[in-house]
């Protein structure tokens, strides 16, 4: 980044006009050196060292085979996956029935839309906060129906603290607890609405006289659904995949709030892994591995995601 | 024929508006039991089964007799009579006089900074072609995927080791706003250009050809027309800030500088079981920006729809 600047072209022939947008981003590179570059190679150095009483030391690759070796970082993975399957579909589906709702000309009063979009600027912790609020152990407004051992056997405790059910597939955490489910539920509660305006927003660029002309030659909505608005908004239905996974993956704030990773370790996701060895256990190396890991699913997600919006690109164009 | 298809329409009709309620109900059913809880007294928080509007009667449901109270909000604000302060009352709750203040002067500061480096850059990628201009750009898009969480860290290190130097002019403070000033600009410096883009190139020429500088005419020209997408970049980011709590938790060390959401975080264990606190606490921090969105949603709208279609 920084070798394209100083190989910038100072012979042209305006040549005070032509270091001018130089210094416009001089500020702004430098700012996400240090706050982001530096930082992301720090943590590749702490990874492969660790604090001992001597002080920071060379440890290799010991911090990963600790991580890989933890019964938690495997259990982890697990429940992250789960989240995030259930957190990214739910969202979409209901992101996307909401936004067909919302494309059909009708008059909606800005109230109702501003209603509509308000979780989407309510903090993170804030919303785990307030659906712990919901279902809090016996005094919540909903752990009236909710623990109600006529509605939900066997044991009518509180979401938050019963136990997740026997593994049906070895160690995966399939079925999840019930307090993954809510949490799940919390989450999309958040993201929906975003979801809905991206997709929203690319439904209206859908010509009407497409729609139309296979409504007249007889397809019903479904077939409308599958073969027309789902290709032609394949590309932002990606984007909005790829954001939910990354907000997923590294939001760290409604898990702190609503469950804190239990009850025992059944919502226990890798971002608040990473938490707890940092700043719990204090092993500050093997945390970075974790990060570092972290990181390399992210940076796949994004350049898989890109790579696959640009073929659809070019076979749509 | 015809009679059939429009009572089909309406009921389609009757069947979306029913969608649409259920979806407001969805979206609408935690914020508003919130709002309820905070206005409730102790006693109608310890009861089971809990009951949604504390207005039960021995005769019955009655509306009048409703047991609403502030007692919530009144240990949040922790009110003290005070003969200094000209109200007669001093605010003494640590989230109102510690927590929101710090919050404010992080997240305006973040935003104009932010606002003005990205205004800058955006600029400069939306006018000028110069060498390395895609990588750069690809560079920043690049950097837009990296969360918070992976750089806590090492964040968390260099705030230690700068704490250490003892530096004379140092503060937490200064190296938060720095962290969320790097975390918040990557995208904003994409939705500025893509406003850019957006503001015909012509004006430009015209004020040049009229013997404006290039930095006159930036600034005279170009600027005025770009406000409302800076406006939108500058709450876009007060509003990220605002909601941020991990990066504040952590790399800041001291309490009395920490941000408001950690001071909703720390109120959360101190008040564990009295719910009409704890809520009233929520509607307390997420009313300055609700209040905000409610008046600027058409900016928010199309920020984030700009830097979503980039991102």
């Amino acid at each position: 980044m920084t070798q394209s600047q100083s190989s910038y072209s100072p012979s042209k022939p305006h040549r005070k006009r032509d270091w001018l947008p130089f210094w416009l981003i001089l500020p702004t590179v430098v700012v996400l050196l240090a706050i982001q570059v530096y930082p992301a190679l720090y943590t590749v150095w702490l990874s492969v060292h660790e604090r001992k009483p001597a002080g920071w030391t060379y440890v290799g690759v010991d911090n990963f085979r600790r991580l890989l070796n933890m019964g938690l970082f495997k259990e982890s993975i697990g429940h992250t996956i789960i989240f995030l399957v259930g957190y990214a579909s739910l969202t979409m589906l209901l992101g996307f029935i909401v936004a067909m709702l919302l494309n059909r000309k009708m008059r909606l009063s800005g109230f109702y839309v501003t209603l509509l979009f308000i979780p989407w600027i309510i903090a993170d912790l804030l919303t785990g906060i307030v659906f712990r609020l919901l279902v809090f152990p016996d005094y919540g407004i909903f752990s009236g129906i909710l623990q109600n051992p006529a509605l939900f056997p066997p044991d009518g405790i509180s979401i938050l603290t019963a136990a997740r059910p026997k593994p049906w597939f070895g160690d995966f955490p399939f079925p999840p607890s019930p307090a993954m489910i809510y949490l799940i539920l919390a989450s999309a509660w958040r993201a929906l609405p975003f979801i809905t305006l991206l997709l929203l927003a690319s439904m209206q660029t859908i010509p009407q006289e497409v729609l139309e002309s296979s409504r007249i030659d007889g397809a019903n909505g479904w077939q409308i659904v599958r073969h027309i608005m789902i290709p032609l908004m394949l590309p932002t239905l990606v984007v909005a995949l790829f954001s939910l996974t990354l907000s997923g993956m590294n939001g760290i704030g409604m898990v702190f709030s609503l469950t804190g990773g239990g009850p025992g370790t059944s919502t226990e996701v890798l971002s608040m892994l990473l938490y707890a060895i940092g700043w719990r256990q204090l092993y500050f190396g093997r945390a970075a591995a974790l990060a570092l890991l972290i990181a390399v699913i992210n940076w796949l997600l994004i350049t898989g995601t890109l790579r696959f919006t640009r073929l659809q690109e070019r076979s749509i164009s | 024929m015809t009679t059939t298809k429009s009572t089909r329409k309406r009921w389609e009709g009757i069947g979306v508006n029913l969608a649409m309620l259920l979806v407001l109900v969805f979206a609408m059913v935690p914020i508003f039991t919130t709002v309820l809880i905070s206005f409730k007294s102790e006693q109608d928080i310890i009861r089971k089964p809990p009951n949604i509007f504390p207005c039960d009667t021995p005769e019955g449901f009655k509306w009048s007799e409703c047991r609403w109270s502030v007692e919530g909000y009144q240990r949040v604000l922790a009110p003290k009579p005070s003969e200094t302060s000209p109200l007669g009352v001093a605010i003494t709750g640590n989230i109102p006089r510690i927590y929101i203040p710090n919050s404010v002067l992080y997240a305006t500061a973040t935003s104009l900074l932010v606002v003005f480096l990205a205004g800058l850059s955006g600029y400069a990628f939306s006018r000028y072609r110069f060498r390395g201009h895609g990588l750069l750009m690809t560079g920043i898009l690049a950097i837009t995927g990296v969360p918070l969480l992976t750089n806590l860290l090492a964040l968390y290190q260099m705030a230690a080791t700068f704490r250490k130097a003892d530096l004379p002019f140092y503060d937490d403070r200064l190296f938060i706003i720095a962290v969320y000033m790097g975390f918040y600009l990557p995208l904003s410096v994409w939705i500025a250009k893509g406003f850019f883009d957006a503001i015909p190139r012509e004006l430009e020429e015209a004020a040049l050809i009229d013997g404006c500088t290039p930095v006159g005419a930036l600034l005279r020209v170009t600027m005025p027309l770009a406000l409302p997408g800076l406006a939108a970049v500058f709450l876009l980011t007060f509003v990220s800030v605002w909601n941020e709590f991990i990066a504040g938790y952590l790399i800041i060390a001291k309490n009395q500088y920490k941000p408001v959401m950690f001071g909703l975080y720390d109120f959360l264990g101190q008040n564990i079981i009295n719910l009409q606190v704890i809520a009233a606490a929520c509607i307390l921090i997420a009313s300055p920006v609700v209040i905000l969105f409610v008046f600027t949603r058409r900016s928010f709208f199309r920020a984030m729809v700009e830097g979503a279609v980039k991102g």
